[in-house]
């Protein structure tokens, strides 16, 4: 490309803009660490000196909104998004070396339902699960996520199989390995990027899902910590700092996760894209 | 087991290549077929998909037809009655004209702001790896999280409208109360959201670009725009492919938002969301029958939807 | 092979979750307790007035009292707990008793238990807002909606040296403030608190409408009356038109959520604020930097009108495990002493039980407040509030979240008084 004899000014550009769309995450981070009443004089102030007071407050809780939240999230979050991956990585590897006519059919059944908002199903979706005794369980609210989140896994990995080449198939087979040790074997480590980017994105978004823990599994079953900002934002709006001090810990799981899979998070959807 | 031992060669297709597009080799299909490997393979999804997904679009379907409401029982079939009282609902048409228009600016916003951004970083080193950490962080914020922090920042006592007002701006404008203004800062903070997941996927497409194309390239004489229409951008098409996909899957379902920002005000439906609606209508107003037919109308244009993106898209990046 | 190996470690963390995990964190099961105890779900909502401490010590209270109840605590995920309730019980959970909910709708499709005339004995007005003639919910107290609270250093600067008794000089008290340079009314309404604007218009309908005819709704209800066709209605929505396009109310203030609307009030932003007799209680227990007065929302000719709603205590699922025992409970908690005394410092309430009396440490806003409710039941001068009535003459379920979004369309100049007369009308037509 044109490298110009503005050197300077690119990361100048790039600095300020990156800036500028951090701002409103600066203020998040800037007021967890500030006592109540400077977030009202000077919100945009660096907190000086840094308190941990808003965190220890909201780890403190007496009614243990956090921990009972982290709880319930890191359960729901976990057994979902492992299950999908396993169910949907078999499911979309079927029906990308499948081209007969029900597997095409399936597939686009599964694809119609990539873009369905839960919002407007969710009503149905809890008369299924009465019927089912599934309703206010974390049973219930795993069976919907799987449900609902698999056209996406089978979205991916369908794609990513294509990339692989049928030969290392062919040759397991030859050596008389069934089915699902081919699969478990030998395809399935070969989808490592697509399952990466399955595992880290159903995994934020389940962790962030709003609507379904906050119907599904009802007041009587606890929350989960994205359902307790909502709770939390009613009763103390005033007090931007416990607030923000709660999103801060709720969100500081999926930051971690993110973090530490920075690498995989797009490559299994993209891997194919620019292969391809 | 198995019977066929012989198969295709390796498909090189890229992988949102609808199923009809690919070449019809009748032995592949029977390589992972037959009953016993669907049982295995397909029915448990099958199964769990149609329990939560499509068993409760049948449901809808039912009770579209019908006045259910559960505090005015008894319920009655009451036909296409639903349907027919929606086309004449301006209130029905405000919510699916602002769903439409949330879907539309959002994703050609966040796609435009991120192959730009993307554009920008594209380079090595430190300060760019960081900034691309920056702008991919809100992507796995919940929409909840996203939406206190900017209702703070543009409720009237916020940080935006405080700091205008500091710079001498006499009535800065009402971003969350103005009825013509609510419908786009709404657009404005999901975009904000998405940007970042377009920025790194365009990334990851930009460094596929083999450096010698644009050697090629600058020996013909052409410049940077040239550059950019004739290399970089058809080689971004599957990026695009991805980016719209997701911003479709992250736009129709938006609902957390609209609940925390502005709860489909400043006045009537003004950022009422088909999602949203369904719910106000069906689990707090009661009136199922109204909110499933809602429902399927939505359910209908989501699947058209799809059905033409992933072809649209793809015949693009097929000919590209 | 490294893969193999996460994934059996992965299974396992799931298969040792999954075991751990039957129940949720926060949530134990089981509606039976061990020794023949019932366990009853109560419903709460938390308010900055009403946090989680005092509902947790509140229930403990109402428990000692009824042996053989073990209550557990859910909290409504907003103040508006009417709403989950409604979406709890959609999805086939609502709870057993349930903290100031909204009942139309709940009762006449028989989901509420009703209380008895001897259960009703200790109670002022026991036959408030029934419903069919029976009543749903605890009528423990009574809240006036809206009174004005104003900052009274703004009066004093703006030159103003008694607060208005007539609504003419009401409006040159906004004059005044505005020419002062002060917002004259602070209002609210952002994000998931939309009710919050509901209030000048309550106290409207209250003067133009209800004083005139008592029985407005009823009569609304029973459709001998529409809102369009009602000159009082357009009029009184039309005096909120008014209030905004002279600029006496801010329409940027849609924006705030209610506990900023109140910061909003205390900061200065503004020198009055119409809101309910919940207010006095923080106004004296967290006093802002100035002297707070109140006055009832004055009337054309400057007679007094208190627009008042009684009620909000508990009702009881009529589904619920032991309904009679939940009953006791919900009684037991309503009535306690203690449990009122918490009520009122917390959270202002005027209690309408006989032989109560308010702690006498109460501030001077609350005293204000209570005087003018009193003076206003000696004058027979109170009257429901509009939108937030809960017997046979209510809104029907929904309606009172409609108006709110529609009273946003009147501050911003979308709708006149007489569009939003007629929205009232269709959106009270869809509801059949």
């Amino acid at each position: 490309m044109n490298h110009s004899n503005h050197g300077w000014l690119r990361p100048l550009v790039a600095t300020f803009v990156g800036a500028s769309f951090f701002l409103p995450l600066y203020l998040v981070l800037a007021n967890v660490f500030k006592p109540g009443k400077d977030i009202i004089g000077s919100p945009a102030a660096l907190p000086m000196p840094p308190t941990l007071h808003n965190i220890e407050e909201v780890l403190s809780r007496p009614d243990h909104l956090f921990w009972y939240g982290l709880v319930n999230s890191i359960q729901v979050t976990a057994i979902s998004i492992v299950v999908l991956t396993a169910l949907s990585a078999m499911c979309g590897y079927y029906l990308a070396r499948n081209n007969g006519l029900g597997a095409r059919v399936m597939l686009v059944v599964m694809l119609a339902g990539l873009m369905i908002p839960p919002a407007v199903i969710i009503q149905p979706i809890t008369e299924v699960l009465r019927s089912a005794g599934l309703m206010t369980s974390v049973v219930g609210l795993v069976v919907v996520n799987v449900g609902y989140y698999l056209p996406f896994g089978v979205f991916v990995f369908a794609g990513f199989v294509k990339t692989i080449p049928v030969e290392i198939e062919q040759a397991a087979a030859i050596d008389g390995a069934g089915r699902l040790r081919v699969f478990w074997q030998i395809v399935f480590p070969l989808l490592r990027p697509a399952s990466a980017s399955v595992l880290i994105f159903l995994g934020v978004w389940i962790w962030n899902d709003f609507l379904n823990p906050l119907i599904i599994l009802g007041p009587a079953e606890g929350t989960t910590v994205t359902v307790g900002i909502y709770r939390a934002i009613g009763e103390h709006q005033a007090d931007y700092g416990s607030v923000f001090a709660l999103m801060f810990l709720a969100s500081l799981p999926v930051l971690i996760f993110y973090l530490a899979f920075q690498k995989h998070f797009v490559k299994g959807l993209t891997a194919g894209a620019s292969k391809g | 087991m198995t019977a066929t031992r012989t198969h295709p060669p390796a498909a090189t297709a890229p992988p949102l290549e609808p199923p009809a597009a690919r070449p019809p080799h009748r032995r592949a299909g029977r390589r992972v077929g037959g009953v016993g490997t669907f049982t295995l393979f397909g029915l448990p999804s099958l199964v769990l998909y149609g329990y939560v997904v499509l068993v409760p679009i049948g449901i809808s379907v039912y009770h579209s037809l019908t006045n259910r409401n559960p505090f005015r029982p008894p319920t009655r079939w009451v036909g296409l009655d639903n349907y027919q009282k929606l086309l004449v609902d301006p209130g029905f048409w405000k919510v699916l004209t602002n769903t439409i228009v949330i879907t539309v600016v959002v994703t050609i916003a966040a796609n435009a702001i991120g192959l730009a951004v993307a554009l920008l970083l594209d380079r090595r080193g430190w300060l760019y790896n960081l900034l691309r950490g920056v702008f991919f962080t809100p992507v796995v914020l919940s929409g909840v999280v996203v939406s206190v922090i900017w209702q703070a920042v543009l409720t009237d006592d916020g940080l935006l409208n405080s700091t205008l007002r500091g710079l001498g701006v006499e009535r800065p404008p009402g971003w969350l109360s103005d009825p013509d203004l609510a419908l786009y800062t709404l657009c404005w903070i999901m975009t904000w959201q998405m940007i970042g997941f377009c920025v790194v996927v365009y990334l990851a497409a930009l460094q596929g670009v083999p450096a010698d194309l644009y050697e090629a390239a600058a020996v013909d004489g052409a410049g940077p725009v040239e550059k950019f229409r004739h290399i970089t951008w058809p080689l971004l098409a599957p990026a695009l492919t991805i980016n719209t996909v997701m911003l479709l899957i992250s736009t129709f379902k938006v609902y957390d938002h609209v609940q925390v920002i502005t709860n489909g005000g400043p006045g009537d439906g003004t950022t009422s969301t088909i999602a949203f609606d369904v719910i106000q209508t069906g689990l707090i107003g009661n009136r199922v029958g109204h909110a499933s037919a809602v429902a399927v109308v939505m359910l209908v244009f989501v699947a058209v939807v799809a059905t033409i993106v992933l072809r649209l898209l793809q015949r693009r990046e097929v000919t590209s | 092979m490294m893969d193999r190996r996460r994934l059996l470690a992965a299974g396992g963390v799931v298969t040792a979750l999954a075991l751990l995990g039957a129940c949720t964190a926060g949530g134990d099961n089981g509606a039976k307790g061990g020794n023949g105890e019932v366990e009853l779900s109560f419903l709460t909502f938390e308010t900055p007035n009403l946090n989680a401490a005092y509902w947790d010590a509140a229930i403990a209270r109402a428990s000692a009292k009824v042996p053989g109840v073990k209550i557990k605590k859910l909290v409504a995920p907003s103040a508006d707990r009417t709403s989950y309730v409604k979406q709890l019980d959609t999805s086939g959970q609502m709870p057993d008793i349930m903290a100031a909910i909204s009942v139309s709708g709940f009762a006449q499709s028989d989901k509420l238990a009703t209380f008895t005339p001897t259960e009703l004995n200790e109670f002022v007005w026991p036959y408030v807002n029934t419903i069919g003639g029976e009543i749903y919910q605890l009528p423990y107290n009574t809240q006036t909606i809206p009174m004005v609270y104003y900052n009274k250093d703004q009066f004093a600067k703006a030159g103003i040296t008694a607060p208005p008794k007539t609504y003419a000089e009401f409006l040159d008290v906004c004059e005044k403030l505005k020419a002062a340079g002060t917002n004259p009314i602070v209002l609210g309404g952002g994000g998931k608190d939309t009710w919050a604007d509901m209030y000048p218009l309550t106290a409207t309908v209250a003067t133009e409408v209800y004083k005139g005819n008592p029985e407005w709704l009823a009569d609304r209800v029973a459709g001998r009356k529409t809102f369009a066709g009602d000159p009082g209605f357009v009029k009184a929505v039309q005096k909120v038109v008014d209030l905004a396009k002279k600029g006496y109310i801010d329409p940027v203030g849609l924006s705030r959520s209610y506990a900023d609307t109140e910061k909003a009030f205390r900061e200065g932003k503004g020198a009055m604020y119409p809101m309910g007799s919940w207010f006095p209680a923080s106004a004296d227990s967290d006093k802002p930097g100035f002297e707070i007065g109140v006055f009832a929302w004055p009337t054309d000719d400057g007679s007094l009108v208190v627009p008042a709603y009684t009620g909000g205590g508990l009702s009881v699922s009529a589904k619920a495990p032991d309904v009679e025992l939940a009953k006791k409970w919900a009684l037991a908690f309503q009535t306690d002493k203690s449990n009122l005394d918490a009520i009122v410092k917390g959270d202002g309430a005027i209690i309408a039980l006989k032989n109560y009396q308010p702690p006498t440490e109460m501030g001077p806003v609350y005293k204000a407040t209570l005087a003018i409710y009193d003076e206003a039941v000696r004058q027979n001068a109170v009257t429901t509030a509009f939108s937030q009535e809960n017997g046979d003459a209510s809104l029907p379920p929904g309606l009172a979240d409609k108006a709110a979004l529609g009273v946003q369309d009147l501050i911003t100049g979308k709708k006149t008084a007489v569009e939003f007369a007629e929205f009232l009308d269709a959106e009270w037509a869809k509801t059949k």
